[in-house]
């Protein structure tokens, strides 16, 4: 029980280290729930322990992959023992020849402890014994202890696993079956498939232990670790196998803050009185307050309005941009989209109807070529001007590098004026910013804010920055 | 072994052969949890698509443990008044009337103001008291004198704010009225809440619940259910009608038909005296399994590739 009890301590340890979030209160469920059930049968384990662990179709995911490698069917101790001989009491047919043969391999071992006796001191002959009886018990305390002694806990790297194997062999004392297998050898006694048979068993059984030692402290480290390298990469460096992590942990970077500000406050529904309203109404009457006038929180209808460039220099940036306003759909309502470099045009729509991936493609393909701000800035007047208002975030994404021709700076100054907020995004580090042809200096001064934007963490910086502006009252 | 005070819900074989009685097919999966629910005492949060059987589930566990089902349908805007307990307004009114007309009785000879408050206090305070309270569905559920089966359908569709509100009736059974105090449960009900996945729900809920995703069924235990449903239709018709409407939630469609769809079909064809399926009958039968124009616009666009595999 109490290795069992460890292994699911272990096994929640692991889910952590994967991202899902088990609080004490869930764990505490977990052993409980294993407790009703037992370890006996492994579906019902799952099924159960499902219920407490994994709390949404992604987490079931992870618990399910994760469930089959922890609890894997474990490596029979001795093929020919009986299962567990303290719980199998005369079953009956079938179990009986096993039973022979494993009296048989007791046998031939107590010879060889005779004919061997420098090569099996006791130490070795216990866990020897206890294999050939297929004690799992007694192989389990072994192997525990000796993982105890090598401190397998300390294991960091996948290439680790090879040295730590080593140790734990050594610490169990497989040393003297080696010296056994020398020594058979060099006699060529027939007993020695029999002896080599054990070695592997024993090996199979720590290179299990010690590849869960890895996944329980090193798996979940080395992914959080890969993660917030990922964080800090410039998105224009980021390589195609890196993709698909990339996504996933945007993904995950949209849920978060989904979740930080998707809370919906309902205030406006139990008001305090408004005192000055209340006395002010009250005057046609003598002052005598026959209306009751509430205070109310306003509510504000939010809107986004982003403008990427999407020339070459600028693509892969407006991409994950756009990917991670559009990922933010429930949050962040009523977002617009436009595109730009030579000519500029709305594509809300093709965000609306293609998937994220085909969207920017169509995007690219409609809108790539050689940038120019000014036709970008007067077209966009044109489409958008008239709809911002007090509760307009506009968000623009570009290196503000416009080939030293004129960009019309004065049609942003008047976008700033009408809107709630204006964003300057520029992929460039600041260093560069206003060399050559950058006009990034003198746009500084027409908006609200201006970032250096070239990563996941500025990313989720400046999103997690906007949805807190544009949600409050 | 735990004995819970409900019977029929023993051990996880027990459930899933009460269930099947009852006319509800459960996995292996849905009669754990339930299994677990009773023992632990811990509600089960059910989630999956609509028409999978989620609030069938509660409704066939209110049969099998022979309690009275009380059932709270979530919907925006639903507050305490509604969902825990009200005050008999009109009780209290009147109450207050007769307390005028007996005050004079009650202060009969009390001299000044000290004692008139005295004697006042030592009357007792029934104003807010058990008698004057209305209890809605939850409250309801934990006056139960022998326990009860709880449903709380379709929480994802009510407030955030409503959630926390179910948080203290979830996890310890009581309900805290600040005039009287705290009502603890008579005797623990079975708790189901079913969600629909239209949002996230917060996470102190979830950690109070039990988790049980119901997806849609597998071919052999969608055919088992539709035959336990719908008796009367030939071996042949359910087989076809089941394969037939797997292939159909292969499609892109806005609503994918579910088990509920399944069964209304087939008693649909059932009164068609249909024995198979054909063309024609699909055709004119489609909008009982698909609920948009569009989906049967879709479904019937490729009716041959679809019906070809399933008739076979």
């Amino acid at each position: 029980m109490t290795s069992a009890g460890d292994q699911l301590l272990s096994f929640i340890r692991f889910l952590r280290g994967q991202d899902i979030p088990i609080s004490p209160a869930d764990s505490m469920d977990a052993v409980r729930v294993a407790g009703l059930l037992g370890y006996t049968q492994r579906d019902t384990l799952k099924h159960g322990l499902a219920s407490v662990l994994a709390k949404s179709e992604r987490e079931a995911a992870i618990y399910n992959r994760a469930f089959d490698r922890f609890f894997s069917t474990e490596i029979a101790v001795n093929p020919n023992a009986a299962s567990t001989p303290d719980t199998s009491t005369g079953d009956g047919d079938g179990g009986s020849g096993d039973k022979d043969a494993a009296n048989t391999d007791l046998n031939t071992f107590k010879q060889l402890q005779t004919d061997y006796p420098e090569a099996m001191n006791t130490d070795q002959a216990t866990l020897a014994e206890a294999l050939l009886r297929g004690e799992a018990s007694t192989v389990a305390l072994s192997i525990e202890a000796a993982a105890t002694a090598v401190q397998l806990n300390g294991i960091k790297t996948f290439t680790q696993r090879g040295q730590y194997t080593r140790r734990m062999l050594d610490a169990i004392g497989e040393g003297g079956l080696r010296g056994l297998v020398i020594a058979l050898e060099t006699a060529s006694d027939p007993r020695l498939p029999l002896v080599q048979q054990w070695r592997q068993v024993l090996r199979e059984r720590i290179r299990d232990r010690v590849e869960r030692a890895y996944l329980v402290n090193a798996g979940g480290a080395t992914e959080e670790l890969l993660d917030d390298a990922l964080k800090e990469v410039r998105l224009g460096n980021v390589a195609p196998h890196q993709i698909q992590r990339m996504k996933k942990l945007m993904a995950r970077l949209a849920r978060k803050l989904a979740a930080r500000h998707g809370q919906r406050r309902q205030q406006a529904r139990r008001g305090q009185l408004h005192v000055p309203a209340t006395l002010r109404r009250s005057l046609p009457t003598d002052g005598i307050p026959f209306q009751t006038r509430w205070r109310r929180t306003r509510r504000r209808r939010p809107q986004l309005l982003a403008i990427c460039d999407v020339s070459g220099s600028v693509a892969t940036y407006a991409k994950f941009l756009l990917m991670f306003l559009y990922t933010l759909q429930d949050v962040l309502p009523r977002t617009r989209s436009f595109a730009f470099s030579g000519k500029l045009g709305e594509v809300s729509d093709l965000f609306a109807q293609l998937p994220i991936e085909d969207a920017i493609d169509r995007v690219n393909l409609d809108y790539g070529g050689a940038t120019d701000y000014a036709r970008a800035f007067s077209e966009f007047s044109q489409l958008a001007l008239q709809d911002i208002n007090r509760n307009t975030t506009v968000v623009i994404l570009g290196d503000a590098r416009n080939s030293n021709s004129d960009p019309r700076l004065d049609l942003l100054a008047e976008i700033k004026a009408r809107c709630r907020q204006l964003i300057w995004l520029n992929p460039e580090p600041r260093s560069a910013w206003g060399t050559r042809d950058s006009e990034m200096l003198p746009v500084i001064r027409h908006c609200h804010t201006a970032a250096e934007c070239n990563n996941l963490k500025h990313l989720e910086r400046i999103v997690d920055k906007l949805l807190a502006d544009t949600k409050r009252p | 072994m735990i004995i819970s005070q409900y019977p029929g819900l023993g051990d996880i074989d027990t459930i899933t052969d009460n269930f099947e009685q009852a006319g509800y097919i459960c996995t292996r999966r849905i009669a754990t949890v339930v299994y677990l629910a009773a023992a632990l005492n811990k509600p089960i949060l059910v989630e999956g698509p609509p028409g999978v059987g989620k609030t069938e589930l509660a409704k066939t566990c209110a049969s099998v443990v022979a309690r009275p089902l009380v059932r709270l349908q979530c919907y925006e805007g639903l507050d305490e008044a509604k969902a825990l307990y009200e005050w008999k307004y009109g009780k209290q009114l009147l109450y207050t009337q007769v307390l005028k007309q007996q005050l004079a009785e009650i202060l009969s000879g009390a001299v000044g103001l000290r004692d008139s408050m005295q004697r006042l206090h030592e009357f007792g305070d029934v104003f807010y008291s058990p008698e004057f309270l209305e209890p809605r569905p939850l409250l309801r559920a934990l006056e139960q004198p022998d326990g009860a089966v709880l449903l709380i359908d379709e929480v994802d569709k009510a407030d955030f704010e409503f959630e926390s509100l179910l948080l203290e009736v979830l996890s310890d059974f009581q309900v805290s009225i600040p005039e009287i105090g705290t009502i603890e449960a008579k005797s623990k009900p079975i708790v189901f809440l079913t969600s629909n996945d239209t949002r996230d729900l917060s996470d102190a809920l979830k950690r109070r619940c039990l988790h049980l995703h119901i997806p849609f069924p597998s071919l052999e235990l969608e055919r088992q259910i539709v035959t336990q449903r719908v008796p009367n239709a030939s071996a042949t018709l359910t087989d076809q009608l089941v394969r037939f409407v797997h292939a159909v939630r292969e499609l892109d469609l806005k609503k994918a038909p579910a088990i509920s769809e399944s069964i209304d079909w087939a008693k649909a064809l059932l009164l068609l005296h249909a024995d198979q399926l054909d063309t024609h009958l699909v055709h004119d039968t489609l909008n009982v399994l698909l609920k948009y124009e569009e989906d049967v616009a879709t479904a019937e666009g490729s009716l041959h590739k679809l019906l070809g595999p399933a008739v076979r």
